[in-house]
């Protein structure tokens, strides 16, 4: 449903978006993670056709977002990272306005429709301005998906909302699964692998890492624990830790260490063992999950690396 | 153009829902009726004709200073929202949006006239008016009301903030107006005579004023409003480009 | 492929070139046309013509380029944006331009303020030599010169441009401001051009400029077009009113009027042109005669019917005389010729009418007019340009058996119950009146004909009155003046020249009086009833808003 080619945009000398490919298919959920600054909004904002590409295509179905702007748009729905709204409409007059632009028929009905999906239909004659920020969310969603596009593009979407909020934004996401392809960035890994069928990374304009999140989990597979330890000066502690094999790193946060394994044995016992042998006393250890960071980390080094790395076979 | 007719709906409703577009409105009004009463308590009591053009020139005056007020905000505000992103990633083109936020502030201004015939009607009572000369210097206006929305329109676009658009095009508008009486000042014929034929006012008050339909001052102002529309469209698009 | 591709390569360079000049030729044309002066608007021109062709080889070449560039796709960059707007700015005053020279106008006034009048129509016609109206306008007043232009090309487009129209600012050619004696910005002058294109400085003459622009214009016309062509005589020496006297008792007011509409007006004397066995000169176009206090003798009369025997134009004006050898006596010599040359004459008898008159039932007011002569048109008791006669003699024109050749009518008639009154002794003496059968004449009665001679082309009116010409009482009905000069113009010939319905309406006069009250009223309406709704309506939105 979505393909894109060799997508090129810059800003002036500023590569945002620097020569990505990639691909979603029909009833795929497609998460587009990133740090600030990636490029996964300007590379949305393509999508859309808001801004055009300095060079590469992209097509929404079969249709070219320069080529047949219209005809791809009209397949699109899109959430922006700031939710926009007219403040002074009502949220009925909100949804219907963009339901007639996109020419969807009765649009009427179809607006209630939306509305009674996400739970709005009891505010239909609130004005937006004195929605909460969660229903701003709710309404932009519902804006986005009134006109039943094939494709649905939503860009942050659980980006300062309430934990409660996103899991319903997150729900709201995967309902869409099998009837619409979409394509969400993040940059909460945790949040892209709950939802996504596939996880695109990219970092400074280039896709570092493509997959399913299960691959991905396997190929960058990091174990991490941070650890609190007493009756042990520190650098007596790292020296320990960094004798014990399988150990990649180890770095000092205050009274916390952090340690990083190369994956290839579990090393809790021999840890404990170490620290004990050594004097100390294990007062924590805890696992933490690959963050996005951590397999962010380890897909741009291997980019850095291999210059070609996000041409992955 | 069902499209536009939304975007439209859409535009002029938002004039209503709130005050300051009411505002704006009995402000406008209150000056026109301040000047007509005048006008008309001289008349009156000197038993002297009034021209039927007096409330149109009026408004040509105060349409320089009124008109900014309401159009900045038309794409300033867009932008300000977020809202610009949804609407050029909509199946819409940009003359579709220029247009029908043009024709919205056109109605509203055009709304702003329909009230100031009340002074005509009270005119009307007093003398016999001359109908068709009335009636021109309305289109006159009315079509002179355009250029200037035209012109503020482009100024939004421009920007982002509310502020610099509505002083960029009353600065714009108050040069454009003065331009007519630029000539006392240089004195020199050639340059004021350029200068007149590109004031706004110039193509009013001798010729819709006056009583005198003249094809090439409507074709001023129907080529003012495509160019400021043509150059609203490019303005709207460049924020893509760049 | 490959060949096809090296074509589409030429082509498209052949656009580009294409599309390159066109743009300049529009820009440098546009550019040319704004300073519109003297040559460089035909070059202007010719540069418009090649940017139009070469705008129209690069659509024509490259279609698909040429329609994105204008629809935008295309225009990616600043330049292209620039471009573009460059070259819709140029079509815009390319169509701007050819609007203004084309003059599409449309008066709306309903006094037609921006037409010309049929009578304006009819003295451009005869214009047959170049004329300049030359303004001076500085460049404060610009508007002004704008307005006015917009009628004077009216002359200029009416004359093919026989009439042309200059403006020169007096502050920068002041030499030339001087030469016309401008005083004020805002003058107009009309001249003559001579054979060589320049102005004829003889024959320059400042219009005037009165409540009417239009009248102004075409009299200032008119008068040149007829300087020295029509010549009215006055006759004198037999106590006719004074042509010269200004007390209320002459006629100089209506000297002066003549004068000042273009004709050239002098005195002759019947009896010493009678004595030399002379004529009355060739260039008179019309003859005075205002209530001599004698009788014609029937040398006078031979002198006047050879002048009229050769196409003259006589207006009479006899009165109530008391004396015996009153002018035009009913059995006299000259009434006698009158009568049977041209079916008029005047009779021995007051016209008396009790339903028609001011003060006295001898001050008679207009009462039948007949419109469909040739001179009473503007005469129109119910809009109020009636005719007033003091005291003035019945008139007759013969009806049925008019003598040959001849088309005669009457002008002005009594109501039914006006009466000739046949005693004027008694009137003189004693000022009494009164209808006696058998005796006076029975109303109606005429008291003013006309007659022409359709062969000769000789003209007669004949008004029973004199007095209402006189300086005293010319102003007394809105008709008098109207009755003298439309009978002056159509026994002159002058009519064919001349004349100016007066405008029926005045836009914007008040009809009715305001009251303070009513004033009030508008204030409060204007002031503060619509601004208040306005901003009760924005406050209404504001608390719903807030409220919910
Ligand atoms: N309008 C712009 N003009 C110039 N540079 C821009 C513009 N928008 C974005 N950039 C730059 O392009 C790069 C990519 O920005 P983009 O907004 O696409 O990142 P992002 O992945 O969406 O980040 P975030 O998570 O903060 O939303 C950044 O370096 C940013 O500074
Ligand atoms: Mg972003």
């Amino acid at each position: 449903m979505i393909e894109v080619k060799s997508l090129t945009r810059l800003y002036g000398e500023v590569i945002a978006v620097d020569h990505i490919s990639f691909k979603a298919a029909s009833g795929e959920i497609v998460g587009l993670l990133g740090p600030n600054g990636a490029g996964k909004t300007t590379t949305m904002r393509m999508l859309t056709g808001f801004l055009p590409p300095t060079s590469g295509s992209a097509k929404i179905g079969k249709y070219d977002i320069v080529e047949d702007s219209m005809e791809a748009r009209r397949r699109v729905g899109y959430l922006p990272e700031r939710v926009p709204l007219y403040q002074d409409m009502t949220v009925f007059g909100y949804i219907l306005f963009w339901a007639q632009l996109r020419q969807v028929k009765a649009p009427r009905d179809r607006t209630v429709d939306v509305l009674k999906r996400f739970d709005l239909l009891g505010r239909r004659d609130k004005l937006v301005r004195q929605l909460s920020k969660g229903l701003r969310q709710r309404l932009g969603l519902a804006q986005a998906l009134v006109h039943d596009p094939p494709v649905i593009i939503l860009d942050e979407p659980t980006i300062g909302i309430d934990p409660q909020q996103v899991i319903e934004v997150r729900q709201a996401v995967r309902d869409l699964r099998k009837s619409h392809t979409v394509l969400f960035s993040t940059h909460i890994l945790s949040e892209a692998e709950e939802i996504c069928d596939r996880v695109v990374i990219i970092d400074k304009g280039r896709i570092v890492a493509q997959g399913t999140p299960d691959a991905l989990e396997k190929q960058v597979r990091a174990n991490s624990f941070t650890l609190e330890v007493g009756r042990l000066a520190p650098e007596r502690v790292l020296e320990v830790l960094r004798a014990i094999p399988g150990v990649a790193s180890v770095k000092r946060r205050d009274a916390h260490f952090s340690v990083e394994t190369d994956g290839s044995r579990d090393v809790r016992g021999d840890i404990s063992g170490a620290i004990v042998a050594a004097g100390g006393e294990l007062l924590e250890m805890k696992q933490v999950k690959s963050s996005l960071e951590d397999v962010f980390l380890r897909a741009v080094q291997s980019a850095a690396d291999n210059p070609q790395g996000q041409k992955k076979s | 153009m069902t499209v536009t007719w939304t975007i439209f709906r859409r535009e002029f409703a938002s004039f209503f829902v709130t005050p300051t577009a009411y505002i704006i409105a009995a402000g406008f009004m209150l000056f026109t009726g301040v000047f007509f009463s005048q006008e008309f308590q001289v008349a009156a009591v000197r038993r002297i004709p009034i021209n039927p053009a007096t409330i149109p020139s009026l408004v040509s005056y105060m349409l320089v200073f009124f008109a900014p007020l309401f159009t900045m905000r038309l794409f300033a505000e867009e932008k300000r929202e977020g809202t610009v992103e949804l609407l050029l990633t909509a199946p819409v083109s940009e003359a579709s949006i220029v247009v029908a936020k043009f024709m919205a502030a056109w109605a509203y201004v055009t709304i702003l006239l329909g009230i100031t015939l009340v002074y005509q009607a009270i005119l009307a009572t007093y003398a016999p008016q001359d109908i068709g000369h009335t009636i021109l210097a309305y289109i006159g206006i009315w079509l002179y009301s355009g250029t200037v929305i035209s012109i503020g329109m482009m100024f939004s676009a421009l920007t982002e903030n509310q502020i610099v658009s509505a002083f960029s095009s009353l600065l714009t508008l108050l040069i454009l107006y003065v331009g007519d009486g630029v000539g006392g000042i240089i004195g020199n014929i050639q340059l004021s005579e350029i200068m007149r034929s590109l004031s706004l006012e110039a193509h009013y008050s001798t010729s819709f004023a006056a009583g005198l339909f003249r094809a090439e001052d409507a074709a001023f102002y129907a080529g003012v409003i495509v160019i400021m529309l043509f150059l609203t469209m490019r303005i709207l698009e460049s924020n893509r480009w760049r | 492929m490959t060949q096809k591709s090296g074509y589409v390569l030429t082509r498209g360079r052949a656009a580009q070139i294409a599309s390159f000049v066109g743009i300049t030729g529009l820009i440098t044309g546009a550019i040319g046309m704004v300073w519109r002066s003297g040559a460089s608007a035909n070059y202007a021109l010719i540069a418009i013509i090649i940017g139009g062709l070469g705008i129209a080889l690069w659509a024509g070449l490259t279609p698909r380029e040429f329609r994105e560039t204008i629809t935008g796709k295309r225009v990616r960059y600043g330049t292209v944006t620039i471009v573009s707007t460059a070259l819709l700015i140029g079509i815009v005053t390319l169509t701007y331009m050819l609007l203004q020279s084309a003059a599409l106008t449309l008066d709306v006034t309903q006094n037609q303020s921006f037409t010309l009048s049929q009578e304006t129509l009819n003295v451009l016609r005869r214009v047959s030599r170049p004329i300049r109206l030359t303004g001076f306008y500085t460049a404060r007043n610009l508007a002004a010169r704008e307005l006015d232009d917009q009628f004077f090309r009216l002359y200029t487009t009416a004359t093919n441009g026989l009439i042309e129209r200059d403006y020169i600012d007096p502050e920068q050619n002041p030499a030339m401001a001087g030469r016309f004696g401008v005083q004020e910005d805002g003058q107009l002058y009309i001249s003559y051009l001579d054979a060589a294109g320049e102005i004829d400085m003889t024959t320059v003459s400042r219009v005037p400029r009165g409540e009417s622009q239009e009248r102004d214009v075409t009299q200032a016309i008119s008068r040149m077009l007829i300087a020295g062509t029509i010549k009215i005589y006055f006759a004198t020496g037999a106590d006719e009113r004074d042509a010269f006297d200004t007390t209320a008792e002459g006629i100089a007011g209506i000297n002066n009027g003549i004068r000042e509409s273009g004709l050239l007006t002098d005195t002759l004397n019947i009896s010493q042109i009678a004595m030399a066995n002379g004529d009355i000169p060739n260039d008179a176009a019309a003859l005075i005669i205002t209530r001599p206090l004698r009788d014609l003798t029937g040398a006078e009369t031979d002198v006047i019917r050879r002048y009229m025997d050769g196409g003259g134009g006589l207006l009479l004006m006899p009165d109530v005389t008391y004396n015996e050898d009153r002018f035009m006596s009913e059995t006299g010599t000259f009434n006698t010729w009158l009568w049977q040359t041209f079916g008029l004459r005047a009779l021995d008898a007051a016209v008396v009418d009790p339903d028609a008159s001011a003060s006295s039932a001898l001050d008679v007011i207009s009462a039948v007019v007949f419109t469909e002569s040739p001179i009473a048109s503007r005469i129109n008791p119910e809009a109020g340009t009636q005719t007033l006669f003091r005291v003035a003699r019945v008139v007759e024109a013969d009806l049925l058996s008019t003598p040959a050749n001849i088309a005669n009518g009457r002008i002005i008639m009594t109501t039914p119950f006006g009466f000739g009154e046949r005693n004027l002794a008694d009137l003189g003496a004693t000022n009494t009146f009164g209808f006696d059968e058998g005796e006076d004449i029975p109303g109606p009665v005429s008291t003013a004909v006309w007659a022409t001679h359709q062969v000769t082309g000789s003209r007669v009116v004949l008004i029973g009155d004199s007095d209402f010409v006189s300086n005293g009482q010319v102003l007394s009905a809105p008709g008098n003046g109207i009755l003298f000069t439309d009978a002056l113009s159509w026994v002159s010939g002058f009519s064919d020249e001349i004349q100016f319905a007066p405008q029926a309406f005045t836009s914007g006069l008040p009809t009715v009086f305001v009251s303070q009250q009513q004033v009030d009223l508008v204030v409060f309406l204007s002031v503060i009833l619509v601004p208040g709704i306005l901003l009760v309506s924005g406050l209404a939105i504001y608390a719903r808003r807030v409220r919910r």
